[in-house]
């Protein structure tokens, strides 16, 4: 890759002694040119910066020698074989599609809940209500999760005789609480830019509410929903700082991912690793085809650990 | 979270996993083996034991013969520091395990937040069989109001390995960790020290000549002494290539060739020679040495005492022992494993003399934890 | 359609309806789920938080003993010598550091993606934010190991290089530190940094800048006077969400780091997992926390929270 951004800079030189002799508006010209080329060269230069980790990482987790490329022993699909066979490992991977699942479900009902009611209705204190929403997701994950830590093994049984134990539902509390922010913003922009007068006309026609709900609102808000969802879900998925605290001695995949790099398992981690890439690939890929989701996205920015 | 919600818990993601990795097909048939290994280890009627503790308890050949013997599954949660074993019971998790096996150092800790069963001496025969340095320590800080709360395991001791293709053979001492060039090889950025405060901070104490410290029931540095060890460590920390944490990944660094002396564990170079590589000596230095052993224990919220300690007992059996001293590199406390093992492996990870045992200094609890972790942090920052 | 059922049905759908039309009853079923979360899982944990960081901890029970105290505070920044020779002060002042560095070469790299993003349309846009998407959706963690491979004395950089004869030996500036923690934190958040720039250019009516430049202004001038202005509120955004979690990061100086460097996010986790010192760790996150609140009070004074949120 490094080549091909040096030879983006050579012809870019080229044209300049071209055109060096033109008038002053050629030159004007010129340097725009100049200066959308480099703006190009720049953004190859990053797009290769954002993957070249991912694929030396995907590369190696086909190679016999899994933690650097020399000396090179070869290719080998065996370190996959060892991933997928590893109980402990498919088990934390199962609990933390679980864990995303409740929790990201939990995210989703109070999240489209409280939009509905910053988008439609105005009370006291709405605004202090929706900075208070947005807070999980600004909060960094070591504050969080030591702020639960605390809350789940010293006060509760300390202050209140309420004894959790920290494990699963732990973490899926935590992690409902995280991924509420993401749905919040998804589906109030949504309704947003919702035309009213289209339930109005329903509600005209003779449509009870319930009806106007079903036939209207939901398609048009639906796919929000599903995006803050899979927002929610994907939040839950990846973090680890915040399950790491309140986890007690439960796996989830990232917690077993630390230990793994911890203690230098490199062909093992590898392979999970490019495997959630080539997943999330695809389902990417779906998600943009089907719905808008690089708009969504870019209407949303999110925080973690 | 009830014991009882979180069995539930566990046992709908053995039957549902099916469903799931049917669905994610990408996974492959090698999942299904895994899968299948794994629901047929919880199908029999035998009691499950949940048990605590580092990873080489989950080989399967350790594991599967003691499971047969005692007629108990054996559910293993790994852990990696005896801290977070000792904080997760402590924070409520004793009542979701039958035992655990930390260092012995956070035995006294858990006795005393009151989580532990006595032992059942009846039942432990093997213990009477181990080294008497090891009946001695168990009898010094396991012991409380004449009952025993904790049965050693295993062993091992700590000092620094080196690259002897590249450092001729030496007295061994700590000045290797801490100096620029030692007998004649530059060794700035090609030094390793733990990165664990306890480890490092009392390889660098008794380099300092402070051994006294480490002779009563705690060691007891005075702040002066916290404060040299700091220095000292601040001076060392150029020389160093790193704090590294764990056991693999030192041996991985160590193997690609990135430091050439590192403070560490004499399990890991057992398991350097073991694979082949002949160049990594393991030393002892004169100034002292720690020895670690690990400590089994019962959770006194456990319905099945009897079998946990049958388990327990198993783990210092001549037998199991010493399948549990090849998989892990670390010897049995139960001197009779010998018999089952090969010379070769009796030279690595068998035999010891027990006059070495003498010399070593065992783990023990800190005084005044807090200005160690001050000072570490302090060395860290520099 | 509902004449058809019975009548019975009828009226619970209309009690179930009415339920949902009378103002507050509407009101308390939208709003009140989230509340009651958010003060059970949220707020009192954090106000508990606060009132922790004023009391100590029996290192034996691990009980909370409520005495006020500031103990904890004097301990961040007691030490023989000034307070900024604390471990404390100086990890947090490292930490802000990186995180202020990786926020500048977010910002500087974001850019131009940005703007090109923004004035491109079709299947270049879709490929391009497909290919940018990616690695933002892939987890943080995984992101965070790709660079654990890269990086090190024996890593693949430095190794490739070794072995294409471009040098000699390891270079230092390949190895773990904080050179390797920045690089780190830059590709873990550059994409928020990304997106919100282009959420801000993709409303900007370029035809503007055009029109500047035909009025004789300046590039720089038009940078300065037009696309600045329209933009800072995207260059504000995305510096918050970059900054702030690198402030609090963890994942990333532990693995890079090789232990030499101690940010403040692994400081906080180091008490509490080794002496459950959570006074402690309480009283140190107040002041990531407390930077926080500056960082978003001095950024509403130029964006709303709509733009943060980019709605």
């Amino acid at each position: 890759m490094a080549t091909e951004t040096g030879n983006e800079t050579d012809s870019g030189t080229g044209t300049v002694t071209e055109r060096g002799t033109g008038t002053r508006l050629v030159d004007h010209e010129t340097k725009e040119r100049l200066l959308s080329r480099s703006f190009y060269v720049v953004a190859g230069a990053l797009l290769v910066f954002l993957w070249i980790p991912l694929a030396v990482m995907i590369i190696l987790s086909f190679a016999v020698n899994a933690s650097t490329f020399f000396p090179f022993r070869g290719f080998t699909l065996a370190h996959y074989g060892a991933t997928f066979a590893d109980a402990a490992l498919m088990t934390s991977l199962w609990h933390s599609v679980q864990v995303a699942t409740i929790a990201a479900s939990i995210a989703t009902v109070l999240g489209v809940l409280s939009s509905f009611a910053l988008a439609r209705f105005s009370f006291p204190f709405k605004e202090t209500y929706r900075t208070f929403g947005i807070l999980p997701m600004v909060i960094p994950g070591v504050v969080l999760g030591i702020a639960l830590l605390i809350y789940f093994r010293t006060l509760l049984p300390q202050l209140f005789g309420i004894q959790i134990v920290p494990g699963f539902w732990t973490v899926v509390l935590t992690h409902s609480v995280y991924g509420y922010p993401f749905v919040l913003l998804l589906v109030t922009s949504r309704l947003y830019t919702f035309d009213e007068s289209l339930e109005e006309a329903a509600r005209d026609l003779g449509a009870d509410p319930l009806t106007v709900f079903r036939d209207i609102t939901m398609p048009i808000v639906a796919p929000a929903i599903g995006a803050g969802f899979l927002f929610a879900w994907i939040r839950s998925f990846e973090d680890f700082i915040r399950a790491f605290f309140v986890r007690g001695t439960m796996d989830v995949l990232t917690t077993s991912m630390f230990s793994m790099i911890k203690y230098g398992t490199a062909p093992k981690m590898n392979a999970i690793s490019s495997f959630i890439v080539f997943v999330i690939a695809v389902v990417l890929a779906v998600a943009m085809n089907v719905g808008n989701v690089s708009g969504m996205v870019a209407g949303t920015e999110g925080e973690e650990e | 979270m009830t014991r009882n919600a979180d069995g539930s818990r566990t046992e709908t993601s053995g039957n549902s996993r099916r469903t799931f990795l049917k669905a994610g097909g990408a996974a492959g048939a090698a999942s299904l083996v895994g899968l299948s290994g794994y629901v047929g280890e919880v199908t029999a009627q035998n009691p499950t034991l949940n048990v605590l503790t580092w990873e080489e308890y989950g080989d399967p050949e350790l594991l599967n013969p003691i499971q047969e013997t005692v007629g108990v599954n054996l559910k293993i949660t790994k852990s990696t520091s005896s801290a977070k074993m000792f904080s997760s019971w402590n924070a409520g998790q004793y009542q979701q395990y039958d035992i655990a096996i930390p260092n012995n150092n956070y035995v006294p800790k858990m006795m005393n937040a009151d989580l532990l069963a006595p032992v059942n001496q009846d039942v432990v025969t093997h213990q009477s069989n181990i080294y008497d340095t090891f009946q001695g320590f168990a009898d010094n800080q396991f012991t409380s109001d004449g009952q025993m709360y904790g049965v050693p395991i295993r062993f091992g001791w700590y000092g620094y390995s080196y690259d002897s293709r590249e450092i001729p053979e030496h007295e061994p001492t700590y000045e290797i960790l801490f100096n620029e060039e030692f007998e004649g090889v530059d060794l700035s950025g090609e030094i390793i020290m733990y990165d664990n405060h306890f480890k490092a901070m009392s390889g660098a104490a008794l380099h300092l000549g402070m051994r006294d410290a480490f002779e009563g029931q705690r060691v007891t540095l005075s702040e002066d002494q916290i404060q040299e060890v700091k220095q000292t460590m601040i001076d060392q920390k150029p020389l160093l290539q790193g704090y590294i944490a764990a056991d693999p990944t030192y041996i991985k660094s160590f193997r690609q060739g990135n430091f050439l002396v590192g403070q560490s564990g004499r399990n890991e170079i057992v398991e350097m020679w073991d694979n082949g590589d002949d160049w990594p000596e393991m030393a002892v230095p004169q100034e002292g040495a720690l020895a670690w052993f690990e400590s089994a224990v019962v959770s006194k919220a456990s319905n099945n005492k009897q079998k946990a300690w049958e388990v327990i007992n198993e783990y210092i059996s001549p037998q199991r022992g010493a399948k549990l001293a090849e998989v892990g590199y670390s010897p049995s406390v139960n001197p009779a494993t010998q018999e089952h093992l090969t010379e070769e492996q009796n030279e690595l990870y068998g035999s010891v003399d027990p006059a070495k045992l003498e010399s070593f200094i065992p783990f023990k609890a800190v005084e005044n934890e807090r200005s160690w972790i001050e000072a570490w942090e302090e060395i860290k920052v520099a | 359609m509902a004449t058809e059922t019975s009548e019975r049905s009828r009226s619970a759908r209309e009690r179930f309806v009415g339920a949902f039309t009378s103002r507050a009853s509407r009101l308390g079923i939208t709003t009140g789920p989230a509340l009651i979360w958010l003060f059970l899982l949220l707020l009192t944990p954090l106000t508990f938080m606060v009132a922790v960081s004023f009391t100590s901890v029996d290192t034996f029970t691990y009980q909370i003993i409520w005495e006020p105290t500031v103990e904890n505070y004097n301990q961040l920044f007691a030490g023989e010598g000034p307070f900024w020779q604390t471990a404390f002060f100086q990890s947090l002042a490292l930490s802000y550091f990186i995180a202020a560095v990786t926020t500048v070469l977010c910002l500087v790299l974001a850019f131009p993606l940005a703007y090109l993003l923004a004035r491109k349309g079709g299947t270049t846009f879709k490929v391009v934010i497909f290919l940018v998407l990616l690695p933002f959706f892939t987890m943080y963690l995984v992101r965070a190991y790709s660079w654990f491979l890269m990086f090190g004395p024996s890593g693949v950089i430095n190794s490739t290089l070794l072995r294409l004869g471009v040098v000699n030996g390891p270079v230092g500036l390949f190895n773990y530190g904080v050179p390797a923690i920045i690089i780190g934190l830059t590709h873990a958040y550059f994409p928020y940094m990304l997106l919100s720039l282009y959420a801000s250019l993709d409303g900007l009516d370029f035809s503007l800048i055009e029109a500047a430049r035909d009025l004789g202004a300046s590039r720089t001038a038009a940078l300065k006077d037009i696309i600045l202005p329209l933009v800072l509120p995207g260059i504000i955004s995305g510096s918050l969400f970059v900054f702030v979690p690198s402030l609090g990061a963890f994942i990333t100086p532990r693995f890079l780091g090789q232990g030499k460097v101690l940010m403040i996010g692994q400081l906080i986790e180091e008490r509490i997992n080794s002496l459950y010192a959570i006074g402690y760790g309480s009283a140190a996150s107040m002041f990531i926390v407390l930077s926080i609140v500056v960082a978003f009070a001095v950024a509403f004074r130029y964006v709303s929270i709509e733009d943060l949120g980019g709605v």
